[in-house]
C-alpha cells in the first residue's frame, strides 16, 4: 500500500512502548556525505546481525546487503529498505532463533533507513504523483450514461475488464481496454443511443411524370410529337396507383390554340369526375404549368384532363378559327410527412439531448451545431474545441446527407461519442506550470470531474460545470459548499457503496458461501442486511458530518428486524433501516459488524488469522508482510492437532511464521465470541471461546470491547491515516507513493484541528496537490 | 483444401434459436455460413484451468508408460484414456517467488500460459509476458472470426488485495494479449452465445439492413481512432499506453468487420442450442453451458483457440455440490491433514467430471474420420501442484486430445525434473504453425507422442 514511515504504525508503537526507544520523525534531510560514512558504519552491522541469509547468491527475498554501496543505492530501493526497517522494527527480523540486534544497535541502524530513504522535503514542492488516465469503470460508465442520456443501461454491470489494484477497480493502471470490452461498448452505444433519441418514421414521397404523349386519348385528338392534342371535346388521361389517400399536387404543362371569344378551359377530371377547370389563355408554343390540388383516394385512378370548350369556325374565305388543347406535361406528386410523435410520447432523454430541432433546410445546420456540440461538451466534461465539434457536425451532415431525419443523424452522434475515448477516458492533457509550483494545475473541468467522480461515480452536473465554466470551483469556499453538497446529495451512496464496498471488502461478501448445516440462518435477505448496515452507518457519519473516528466506535448502528434479532436486540420491527442504540452491547463501529466478522471468515469457521490481517491492513493501514513463498518447511512436519487455537500456536511455534502471527492472531482472537456469520457466542462447538491474546510487547486484549479500546487509545491517529490513505488511493486512482507523505500528513493534521469531521476529510483530500496536480511517476 | 460446410441438418436441426448476425458483422453481404466448419483437420488450441493445485497423492500414477493405472482423481477421464496422456515432472518457474516472497497463487495465475515471472505490483506498471494462445492467434487467429476466446466461470475479482500485494489482474486472467494487457474473460453465457451467434439471436429478429446505428459503425470507428491519434499527442507515457490499448482494441474489431466473409447469415439458419438467459446461480450449470459453448465455438470454427479459467487463482469458493463447505483455498493449506486432503482431492475429483463433461462434448463432434477432440491440443491443470507447499514444479497438468493424428496419447509421461511447461508449449505453438524457436522460459520442445 504505502511505503512511508509505516513504523509509526501499531508496529513501532508497540515498540515504543516496550523499549522506550525515541524515534526521530522531525524533518530529515539528507546530507550525502554524512549520510555515506553512517552507511560505513550501519553496513557491518546489518551484515553481522543480517547477512547470514541476506546476501550473496541466495539471499533471502533477494535481499543482498553487501549489493548496496552507497545510500543513494538505498534511496533507488526505498521500498525495499522500507521493508526491512518495519521488519526490524517490529522485531520480525532477525527471526527468533537468531541473535536479536541489540538495542542501540537497531537505532543506529533504523534511524540511518529512515533517513536515507525518507528525503522527501513537503515545504519544496514534493512531486504530487501522475495518475494514469483511467477508464470508466462499469459503474462509473452506467451512471454517466445514465446522466448524459437519462438512459439506464444496467448491462453494463457486466461488463469484463475492471480488474483491481491497490484494493480498488477504478485504478487507471489496472483499467484495461482488450477487444471485448469494446465490442460491448459498440454494442452499448447503439443500443443507448437508438433508446435516448427517437426517430420519427420518415415521411413518404410518391412522384409520377408523363410526358404529353403518354397520355391516352379515346377521342378528341391524339398524340403529336410530345404533345397529348386535343381538337374536339375528350380527355387525355393516365391510371395511376395512388400509394396513400392524401393530397397531391397534379402540375399539367399546357398551351392552346386560342380561338373564339374565350381562353382554352380543360377539366382536371379523378374518375369521370371534374375537380377542377383550369383557363389557359396562353398560345401553343408558349406552355403554362397550372397547378391543381387533389384530394385522392388510394387506389387505382384515372387521372385525366378535358379539353371543355372546343370551338371551330369556317368563315368560308379562308379563314379557320379553331380552338385546341395541347397538354405537353403532367406530374403527380404526393408527400406524406412522417408520423410525428407527440412531445408527451418523447422519452426524457429525447428532449433533453434534442433541445432544438430545425425549422426548415435554413436553419439545419444551426441546429445541428447547437445540439451537436452540447452534446460533446458534456460527453467530453468540458468545452470541445472547435474542430472535435466539427468532426461531429461532420458526421451528423453526413447522415443528413444520406436522407436521414435530424434525428437520426443525432442518434448516430451520440453514438459515435459514447465510443469516444473523450467520453470512456477521463483525460487530464499534459500541460505547463504556470504559477510557482515546477507541476501543472488540473484546469477547472478535470477538477469538476475528479471531484464528481471522486464522490458520485459520475460526470459533473450542471451546477458543478456553470462554476468550472465560470473558473469558481478552485475557489476554497465555494469548494467547500460543493463537498458539503455533493455529500448531502443521492449520488454519493455511489461513494459509499463503491468505495466503502472495497475498503472493507463488502463486495466479496456476496461470494460468501457459510456451511448451511453450521449457519442455517444465515441467507441472501441476512446477507443483505448485513452490508446494508456498514452502508447506512457509514452514510451516516458522512451525511451527519460527523468524526470518522465513530467509524472505530459508535454507540449506535442502523438495523431492521431480521439483523436486530440476528444480534440479539429487542424492540425493533419490520423492514426499514433504523438509527439503533448499541448502550450496553458488546457490539459498536465498524469492527463487530456482521458484515466485516463474516467476511473474514470461512465458511465453516472463523478465521482470526483474516480477523487481524483486517485490522492491520484496513483499519491500520500497517499490513502484514505476506506469508513467506512456497512454505517448504511445512513439508518437513506433521499434521497440525488440537482447537483452533492450538493449531495456531503451534504455527506460530514456527519462527518463520512467528513474526507476523504474533501480530494478526491476537487481534483476531479478541474477536473470537463472533462466530463465522458475525453471530455473538460463548462456545465454539463444546470449547468456550477464549478471546484472549498477547500482542508483542505483552499488551494483553481479551474481547471486542478491550480491542476497541485498544485501537481507539493507541492506534486512533494510525486508523485515522489508514482512513486518509485509503480513501486519498481511491479518490486519486492510483496507489500512494513515499512522495504522498506530504499530501497525507497535512489533510491528517487538517482533520485532526476540525474535530475529525468527515467533511473535512473529504475538502482536504480534494485540496490536496495530490488530487489537483500533475506531477511524475517515479 | 475446401472449406467443408456443415450440413445444417448435422448439427443444426429442428427450432431453437434463430441465428442472426452476429453483432459485429451484421454490416456484410453474408458469403458463407457462420457454421462452416474447419477445413478438415485444423488443429484447435485449448486450455482449462483450475485453481490452488491438486492433492498429488490421488493425482499422479505410479506407472509410466502406457500401461499406467488411472488413479482416484483421473477416474472421470477412463472414458477418454486413448485421447489424453498424463504429463508430470513439468515446471512453472515464473511462477516462484525468486526473491518476491508471497504470492504464489497471483503468479501461478499470471504465469500459466506467459511462463514468464510476473512483475510484483498492485497496480502501477504491470509486466507480465505474452500468453501462449495468444502468440498461436496472432499468427493464425486470421483465419476465423474470433482470434482467440477468453471464456470463465468467474469475473475480475471484486475488491481487496488479490495476493500478497499482486494486482488482481494477475490471478484473474490467464491471457494476456502483450506483457502488459491481460485480456478479460467472457463469464456471461448469454453475452458470450450473443458474442458467437448474434444479439438478436434471442428473439428471432433479423437484423435490420437499414439500421443505422450499424451502417455508421464504420464511419463512427474510423472517427474515434483519428480522435485517439490526436489526442494521443497530448498525452503523458503512462496515457498513451492507454490510449494504444484503446486504437487496438479498435483495430482489432474494424479487423472483425473486415473478416466478415468469413460469415454468415441466412434466415432460417438454426443453432440447435437455446440462447443461455444469464448467468446461471448454480454453479454446475454455469459450467455446464459454458462448456458446451466452448464446443460449439469449435465446431462452427468461430475460432481455433480457447483458454478457459474454471475459478480465478487462489479462489476460496465452497464446493457445496461436492458437500464441502470449506473454501477451496483455505482448504489447499491443509498443514497435512488428512481430512482436508481428501476434501481437496474431493474437489479435484469434481473438477476432473467439468473435464470429463467437456472432453465427451468434443469427441461427440465429427470431423470427417476424426471428432473434434482429436483435433484438439487441450491442456488442463493448475500452476500450482501442491496447494500447501506452493511448489510450481511437478504440476498436474493433462495433455487432452491427439493433435489431429500427429500423436499417440494414452501414457502417463515423466518428464525430468525442472522441464519448463513451455516446451510443451513451444512444441504446440509449432503444430499451430507458428513459426519459433522459443517460447516463455522454453529450453527446447517436449518429446510428446
Amino acid at each position: 500500500m504505502i511505503f512511508y514511515r509505516r513504523y509509526i504504525g501499531i508496529i513501532a508503537a508497540v515498540l515504543i512502548v516496550i523499549s522506550g526507544l525515541g524515534m526521530s520523525t522531525g524533518e530529515l534531510t539528507a546530507d550525502d556525505a554524512k549520510l555515506s560514512t553512517r552507511w560505513q558504519a550501519v553496513q557491518p552491522l546489518l551484515i553481522q546481525y543480517c547477512g547470514d541469509c541476506h546476501s550473496g547468491e541466495d539471499a533471502q527475498a533477494g535481499v543482498r546487503l553487501e549489493k548496496f554501496a552507497n545510500p543513494g543505492q538505498i534511496l533507488q530501493a526505498r521500498k525495499t529498505w522500507l521493508k526491512i526497517s518495519q521488519q526490524i522494527e517490529a522485531n520480525i527480523m532477525p527471526p527468533a532463533q537468531s541473535e536479536p540486534i541489540p538495542a542501540a544497535d537497531k537505532v543506529k541502524i533504523l534511524e540511518f533507513i529512515q533517513d536515507a530513504t525518507n528525503a522527501i522535503n513537503c515545504v519544496k514542492d514534493p512531486n504530487p504523483g501522475k495518475v494514469t488516465v483511467r477508464r470508466l469503470n462499469r459503474f462509473e460508465y452506467a451512471n454517466t450514461v445514465r446522466d448524459l442520456t437519462g438512459v439506464e443501461y444496467p448491462k453494463a454491470y457486466e461488463f469484463p475488464g475492471d480488474d483491481v489494484g491497490y484494493g480498488f477497480d477504478n485504478i487507471g493502471d489496472v483499467l484495461t481496454l482488450p477487444p471485448i470490452l469494446l465490442e460491448k461498448y459498440i454494442e452499448a452505444a447503439e443500443e443507448i443511443s437508438k433508446t435516448a433519441i427517437v426517430v420519427p418514421p420518415a415521411g413518404k414521397k410518391h412522384k409520377t411524370e408523363w410526358t404529353g404523349s403518354q397520355l391516352k386519348i379515346d377521342k378528341g385528338g391524339r398524340a403529336s410529337g410530345n404533345f397529348a392534342s386535343l381538337s374536339s371535346a375528350g380527355e387525355a388521361y393516365a391510371f395511376e396507383q395512388i400509394p396513400w389517400a392524401g393530397a397531391y399536387r397534379l402540375v399539367v404543362t399546357a398551351s392552346g390554340d386560342q380561338a373564339g371569344d374565350e381562353p382554352v378551359k380543360a377539366a382536371v377530371v379523378v374518375d369521370g369526375k371534374p375537380i377542377k377547370t383550369l383557363i389557359i389563355p396562353n398560345k401553343r408554343g408558349e406552355p403554362k404549368e397550372y397547378a391543381v390540388t387533389l384530394r385522392l383516394k388510394s387506389g387505382r385512378r384515372k387521372i385525366g384532363i378535358e379539353f371543355l370548350n372546343d370551338f371551330y369556325r369556317d368563315d368560308g374565305n379562308g379563314k379557320k378559327q379553331d380552338r385546341n388543347l395541347m397538354v405537353e406535361h403532367v406530374t403527380l406528386e404526393g408527400e406524406k410527412a412522417g408520423a410525428k410523435i407527440a412531445d408527451s410520447e418523447l422519452p426524457e432523454s429525447h428532449k433533453r439531448l434534442i433541445l432544438q430541432t430545425p425549422t426548415g433546410e435554413n436553419d439545419t445546420e444551426a441546429a445541428t451545431r447547437q445540439v451537436v456540440q452540447r452534446l460533446t461538451n458534456r460527453a467530453f466534461r468540458r468545452p470541445a474545441t472547435a474542430s472535435e465539434i466539427d468532426r461531429w457536425v461532420g458526421m451528423a451532415q453526413q447522415v443528413q446527407a444520406d436522407g436521414e431525419s435530424f434525428e437520426a443523424s443525432i442518434q448516430v452522434v451520440l453514438q459515435g461519442l459514447l465510443l469516444s475515448p473523450q467520453f470512456l477516458f477521463r483525460i487530464e492533457k499534459q500541460r505547463n506550470p504556470t504559477g510557482s509550483s515546477k507541476y501543472a494545475q488540473l484546469d477547472e473541468f478535470e477538477l469538476a470531474t475528479r471531484i464528481s467522480y471522486f464522490l458520485w461515480s459520475t460526470m459533473p452536473d450542471d451546477e458543478l460545470f456553470r462554476l468550472a465554466a465560470k473558473k469558481q470551483l478552485s475557489d476554497p469556499q465555494i469548494l467547500r459548499e460543493q463537498i458539503q453538497r455533493m455529500l448531502k446529495d443521492r449520488r454519493a451512496n455511489q461513494f459509499v457503496e463503491n468505495f466503502v464496498g472495497q475498503w472493507l471488502q463488502l463486495r466479496k461478501l456476496d461470494e460468501f458461501q457459510p456451511s448451511k448445516q453450521q449457519f442455517p440462518q444465515f441467507n441472501d435477505a441476512l446477507r443483505n442486511a448485513m452490508k446494508r448496515e456498514t452502508f447506512t452507518f457509514f452514510a451516516s457519519v458522512m451525511r451527519n458530518d460527523e468524526s470518522v473516528l465513530n467509524l472505530l466506535d459508535s454507540d449506535y448502528t442502523y438495523l431492521n428486524q431480521a439483523l436486530a434479532e440476528f444480534y440479539g436486540i429487542r424492540g425493533v420491527e419490520g423492514e426499514q433501516f433504523r438509527r439503533v442504540s448499541l448502550d450496553g452491547t458488546v457490539r459498536g463501529g465498524l469492527l463487530t459488524q456482521a458484515s466485516i466478522l463474516a467476511v473474514t471468515s470461512n465458511p465453516t469457521r472463523t478465521s482470526p488469522v483474516k480477523r487481524g490481517k483486517f485490522v492491520l491492513d484496513n483499519l491500520l493501514g500497517t499490513p502484514p508482510p505476506a506469508a513467506p513463498p512456497g512454505v517448504p518447511e511445512l513439508k518437513e512436519k506433521g499434521e497440525l492437532t488440537g482447537t483452533l487455537r492450538q493449531r495456531m500456536e503451534q504455527h506460530r511455534a514456527d519462527p518463520a511464521c512467528a513474526a507476523c502471527h504474533q501480530l494478526m492472531d491476537p487481534l483476531g482472537f479478541a474477536l473470537e465470541n463472533f462466530d463465522a456469520v458475525g453471530r455473538w457466542r460463548l462456545k465454539d462447538g463444546v470449547d468456550d471461546i477464549d478471546a484472549s491474546g498477547e500482542l508483542p510487547g505483552g499488551i494483553k486484549v481479551e474481547g471486542a470491547v478491550a480491542l476497541r479500546k485498544l485501537l481507539k487509545d493507541k492506534y486512533q491517529d494510525r486508523f485515522v491515516r489508514c482512513l486518509i490513505e485509503k480513501t486519498l488511493t481511491y479518490s486519486i486512482g492510483r496507489g500512494l507513493d513515499y512522495y504522498d507523505l506530504c499530501a497525507v500528513e497535512n489533510i491528517e493534521q487538517q482533520l485532526k484541528q476540525s474535530d475529525y469531521r468527515f467533511s473535512t476529510m473529504v475538502y482536504e483530500i480534494v485540496r490536496s496537490d495530490a488530487f489537483q496536480k500533475i506531477g511524475s511517476r517515479e | 483444401m475446401s472449406a467443408k460446410r456443415l450440413s445444417r441438418r448435422t448439427i443444426l436441426r429442428a427450432s431453437g434459436v434463430c441465428l442472426a448476425l452476429p453483432l459485429l458483422e451484421a454490416m456484410a453481404t453474408p458469403s458463407r455460413s457462420v457454421l462452416a466448419m474447419a477445413p478438415e483437420g485444423k488443429l484447435r488450441m485449448g486450455f482449462f484451468y483450475v485453481p490452488n493445485g491438486k492433492h498429488m497423492p490421488d493425482w499422479t500414477p505410479a506407472e509410466e508408460g502406457p500401461k499406467y493405472q488411472l488413479t482416484k482423481t483421473l477416474e472421470a477421464i477412463a472414458p477418454f484414456r486413448q485421447k489424453v496422456s498424463v504429463l508430470t515432472g513439468l515446471t512453472l518457474d515464473g511462477a516462484r517467488a525468486h526473491g518476491d516472497g508471497g504470492g504464489d497463487h497471483a503468479r501461478s495465475g499470471a504465469a500459466f500460459l506467459t511462463g514468464a515471472h510476473p512483475r510484483k505490483t498492485d497496480g502501477a506498471d504491470i509486466q507480465n509476458g505474452i500468453s501462449v494462445d495468444q502468440v498461436a492467434a496472432q499468427a493464425i487467429g486470421g483465419d476465423t472470426r474470433f482470434a482467440s476466446l477468453e471464456l470463465g466461470l468467474e469475473g475480475s475479482a471484486q475488491s481487496g488485495n488479490c495476493d500478497s500485494g499482486y494486482s488482481c489482474a494477475y490471478s484473474s486472467n490467464l491471457s494476456w494479449r502483450n506483457a502488459t494487457s491481460p485480456l478479460a474473460k467472457e463469464n456471461n453465457p448469454a453475452a458470450l452465445f450473443d458474442r458467437l451467434f448474434g444479439s438478436n439471436a434471442s428473439n428471432g429478429k433479423t437484423p435490420d439492413a437499414k439500421d443505422h446505428a450499424q451502417r455508421y459503425r464504420k464511419s463512427i470507428l474510423d472517427s474515434v481512432l483519428e480522435e485517439a491519434n490526436g489526442l494521443k499527442k497530448s498525452l503523458g507515457q503512462s496515457d498513451q499506453r492507454k490510449l494504444d490499448e484503446y486504437m487496438y482494441s479498435v483495430r482489432e474489431v474494424e479487423n472483425r468487420l473486415g473478416r466478415s466473409d468469413l460469415v454468415v447469415k441466412t434466415d432460417g439458419d438454426r443453432v440447435d442450442y437455446a440462447r443461455p438467459a444469464g448467468v446461471p446461480k448454480e454453479l454446475d450449470e454455469h459450467c455446464r453451458i459454458m462448456l458446451d459453448l466452448y464446443t460449439l465455438a469449435l465446431q462452427t470454427d468461430s475460432t481455433r483457440i480457447i483458454s478457459f479459467m474454471f475459478a480465478n487463482e487462489g479462489s476460496n469458493r465452497a464446493y457445496t455440490q461436492v458437500e464441502i463447505s470449506e473454501g477451496h483455498h483455505e482448504l489447499s493449506h491443509h498443514g497435512k491433514s488428512g481430512e482436508k486432503q481428501e476434501k481437496i482431492a474431493k474437489i479435484n475429483r469434481y473438477h476432473m467430471t467439468k473435464l470429463a463433461y467437456l472432453l465427451a462434448k468434443l469427441d461427440a463432434v465429427e470431423e470427417g474420420s476424426r471428432t473434434l477432440l482429436d483435433n484438439c491440443m487441450l491442456v488442463y491443470g493448475s500452476g500450482i501442484s501442491d496447494g500447501d507447499r506452493h511448489n510450481h514444479d511437478d504440476l498436474p497438468i493433462l495433455f487432452c486430445g491427439t493433435a489431429a493424428g500427429r500423436i499417440r496419447q494414452a501414457t502417463h509421461l515423466k518428464f525430468p525434473k525442472e522441464t519448463p511447461l513451455c516446451n510443451l508449449y513451444l512444441w504446440m505453438l509449432t503444430q499451430m504453425g507458428v513459426k519459433t524457436d522459443s517460447f516463455g522460459d522454453s529450453q527446447g520442445v517436449v518429446r510428446i507422442g
